[in-house]
């Protein structure tokens, strides 16, 4: 056992004192709003995209909207946030004031330009204020600008010739962040690297819509009776985040160090990516929904896990998960198991009975006397949906049974 | 009157009910409003298919959402106690009911009009359940009652704080569609009363006419300050500054222990009384008010005299000075279920008391008997067959407390929707009056 875990970590040659981050978003947009993250425990920001003050950004209103479910408040969030609506020289002074204030903490500065000259211009100006690292935005979803965000990501060449050219001019490492919303992100991620990149981030959000008015038919954010298909991000995302990270983090050619992010509000989804891959993680909806504090309990929760796991060092963990990430071609199937309860903490819902009967074997029948289900072990086909839906937590159990076990055939009608 | 959930705290709740496969709420409720069925319509978003469940089933869904004892009936074998508590279903009932009027849907709408005429006698809630449904059939519908408006017990026997008459007054509304005529200030209690019926083409009757008439230890005494709960009530929800100005400052006596005697001590608390003392015979395990009424009545300052028997009261002047009690205890169970008060002998006293309000039962209106000839059992309700409601009178049908006694409300919608399922047999088959 260990009762101090270093939760410091290495990212292309900069040293977090943990490996949290703001991600490029509202909640990383000023220095002063940095500034209390860093006191609230975060290791380091991607500062918000900061551009060139010829774009003139004006940001729509509103610019969000929450998608819920149930009484869950914001599982999702759907943005047409814009980059730094800022004066450049304005972000420039906080960058470089934060360095001051929290040298200890890591300011990466997420930049996008619209031109060699613009993407060199920023990150040379980045540097030379005090940047730890740079993050190559190619991938907000929703610009309102042609030739730039995720029409870059798509764009390989486009891709690969904007980091070299941001190569060109800084020595801080670089990071690319990549846009999800293509088939196989590996791809643009090697055009990264072959431009110079250093680490790739991802993901940002994903084209969604998430709702849509019943009265006026407009798509959600309505901005100004128009709607827009645009970012969408939170802890309904995360499965799809994961598995970006892990194709990236299992693929040799690449090979580089990944910042990961989407949907992380919990110790344990921070966890997740670190298993599967990410060095760093990086949250903006976790913060959006709840605010910097959530840190507290993230760096506790992973600090008491890696006490009880006996691990001595985070960098232990990245990518820990990923040898038992296969192809479904490589599972074992002779190996069966079936759903086992628990009955005498059953409280007679019947939820499990209806799912079985709808969505799984019909292995349950319905004892209406005792009002409990009853079941047909030889008829279930381990789907487990009925622990899903099992309001009691732990009551319904997948038990693996012994080989040469058979399941019935599902009768012919 | 407590305030309800917003339609957004209802579906917050309804998010917790599991949904079950053979759900016990449905099956608990007398009236048959399926609390199963709209929660999980809510569940699913079915907002209008939710309002359309409760007020097709239950035409007082919104009064039986503020009023109807829940933790004995629907809530009692709510499958969620098990994880933590009950499904609150009467308050997303009532949030549901209360979002109709918001949103100004009603799913109500009177049937194709089939000619025939009924005669409802009472306009409370099983006069009303019972109304509404014969509509929905398309029958030409009559209301008589006595009062000057609609609701019955509901628009006068419960007071303010519990239930708003314009929240009645409201629900009352959803019955208009319906085109339900009214005929108020109207009683039916002459002799000719039912030949006349017949002879204006009526092909049946419902008589939903409650108990009306105050049981008292002391009738016929015209003392100043004694009331039956029935008066009191019905003018404490007036504008009758009498009855206020009566209580007010006073030192008040409210004999018996049911929800009614509740009813009335938290009246005169509302109404300034300076002390309320609720005098029963038994124990407070014995008495009928709900748990959570003689909690709450306890916890707003309504003193308890239990295991107290009133003997007779004390008058000066032809005013009432007091209530005189002899102590009791608990003897063996009776023929109510209950444990027995045996009085404590030499254990007489007197407590001093300017007000008194009785609230020890209703008995039928004497008149009743002298317009319906029909059969009345020992205690003086109507008897009815207990398939069809049907009186001894040939299509003359009979529900809510009239029949089967005091009880709930659910219990009088209950029967007043099987009244008119009988009715709409009874006529369809040639019967008439």
């Amino acid at each position: 056992m260990t009762s101090n875990p270093n939760l410091a970590v290495d990212f292309c040659g900069v040293k977090f004192k943990n490996p949290f981050m703001l991600s490029s978003s509202p909640v990383s947009n000023t220095g002063e709003m940095v500034g209390r993250s860093f006191d609230a425990g975060w290791g380091g920001v991607a500062f918000k995209t900061v551009t060139v003050d010829r774009a003139h950004i004006i940001h729509p209103s509103p610019r969000m909207e929450g998608y819920h479910y149930g009484d869950q408040r914001l599982v999702g969030l759907q943005n047409v946030e814009q980059v730094s609506d800022r004066k450049l020289k304005d972000n420039l002074k906080d960058i470089s004031q934060l360095k001051k204030r929290w040298p200890d903490h890591v300011v990466m500065v997420s930049i996008m330009g619209f031109s060699n000259e613009e993407w060199r211009m920023l990150a040379k100006a980045s540097e030379d204020s005090g940047a730890d690292l740079l993050e190559l935005n190619f991938s907000c979803p929703h610009m309102t600008i042609e030739g730039s965000g995720y029409k870059v990501g798509q764009a390989f060449h486009l891709l690969e010739q904007y980091t070299a050219e941001v190569r060109k001019v800084v020595k801080i490492p670089i990071v690319a962040k990549m846009t999800p919303n293509i088939t196989d992100m590996n791809e643009p991620a090697l055009y990264a690297k072959k431009g110079g990149a250093d680490a790739i981030a991802a993901i940002n959000t994903i084209r969604g819509i998430a709702s849509v008015g019943l009265d006026d038919l407009v798509p959600s954010p309505n901005v100004g009776g128009k709607g827009a298909i645009s970012g969408y991000s939170g802890p309904a995302v995360k499965p799809v985040a994961l598995r970006f990270i892990a194709e990236m983090a299992k693929n040799k050619e690449l090979g580089l160090p990944i910042s990961g992010m989407g949907g992380v509000e919990t110790w344990i989804d921070a966890l997740e990516f670190i298993l599967l891959g990410a060095t760093t993680v990086q949250v903006t909806t976790g913060i959006i929904h709840y605010g910097y504090g959530i840190i507290e309990d993230i760096l506790e929760g992973l600090t008491d896990y890696m006490v009880s796991k006996g691990v001595r060092d985070i960098g232990e963990l990245v990518g820990k998960a990923l040898p038992n990430l296969h192809e479904t071609s490589e599972f074992n199937l002779k190996r069966q198991g079936r759903a086992d309860y628990d009955m005498t903490r059953c409280i007679g819902c019947g939820q499990c009975y209806t799912v079985c009967q709808d969505a799984g074997g019909q292995a349950l029948t319905w004892d209406a006397a005792k009002r409990r289900p009853v079941m047909d072990e030889d008829k279930c086909l381990s789907c487990m949906v009925c622990n899903f839906v099992c309001p009691v937590e732990g009551m319904i159990k997948y038990k693996e049974m012994p080989l040469g076990w058979k399941r019935k055939d599902a009768p012919v009608l | 009157m407590e305030k309800g959930f917003d339609i957004g705290q209802a579906m917050n709740e309804a998010n917790r009910c599991l949904l079950c496969h053979d759900a016990p709420c449905s099956k608990n409720c007398p009236a048959g409003t399926d609390p199963a069925k709209f929660i999980k319509k809510l569940r699913f978003k079915n907002i209008t298919g939710a309002i359309r469940t409760v007020k097709t089933n239950n035409i007082l869904g919104g009064a039986c959402g503020v009023l109807c004892p829940t933790a004995r009936l629907c809530e009692k074998e709510c499958v969620s106690k098990g994880l933590d508590k009950p499904i609150q279903i009467g308050r997303i009932q009532r949030a549901l009911i209360e979002h109709s009027w918001k949103i100004n849907f009603s799913p109500l709408k009177k049937g194709e009009p089939n000619g025939k005429k009924v005669a409802v006698i009472g306009a409370g809630p099983a006069g009303l359940a019972c109304s509404a449904q014969l509509a929905k059939d398309g029958f030409e519908v009559a209301v008589f009652d006595e009062h000057a408006s609609a609701g019955g017990v509901l628009g006068f026997g419960v007071p303010n704080h519990r239930f708003d008459n314009k929240f009645l007054e409201r629900e009352l509304e959803d019955l208009k569609g319906l085109g339900v005529r009214f005929k108020f200030n109207t009683p039916v209690k002459t002799k000719d009363a039912f030949s006349d019926l017949k002879k204006d083409g009526y092909n049946a009757v419902f008589v939903g006419v409650g108990l009306w008439n105050a049981t008292s230890l002391k009738k016929g005494a015209a003392l100043e300050g004694l009331f039956t709960s029935v008066d009191f009530l019905e003018a404490s929800k007036s504008d009758d500054k009498k009855v206020k100005d009566v209580v007010k400052g006073r030192r008040v006596a409210v004999i018996g222990g049911g929800s009614v005697a509740i009813d009335c001590a938290e009246s005169c608390l509302e109404l300034g009384a300076s002390d309320v003392y609720l005098v029963y015979r038994r124990a407070f395990q014995q008495m009928p008010a709900e748990l959570d009424e003689r909690v709450s009545a306890q916890m707003s300052g309504v003193q308890f005299l239990l295991l107290n028997q009133p003997l007779d009261y004390i008058s000066k002047a032809g005013r009432i000075a007091g209530v005189r009690l002899v102590r009791t205890e608990l003897g063996p169970v009776d023929a109510t279920g209950r444990r027995s008060p045996v009085e404590v002998k030499n254990s007489e006293w007197t407590l001093s008391a300017d007000v008194v309000i009785e609230a020890i039962g209703n008995e039928p209106d004497a008149m009743v008997k002298e317009a319906i000839p029909a059969k009345f059992t020992g205690r003086g309700l109507l008897n009815v067959s207990d398939e069809t409601l049907e009186t001894s009178m040939k299509g003359v049908f009979a529900g809510g407390d009239i029949a089967r006694g005091p009880a709930l409300i659910v219990n009088a919608i209950a029967d007043g929707k099987k009244a008119a399922a009988e009715i709409k047999k009874f006529v369809n088959g040639g019967g008439s009056l």
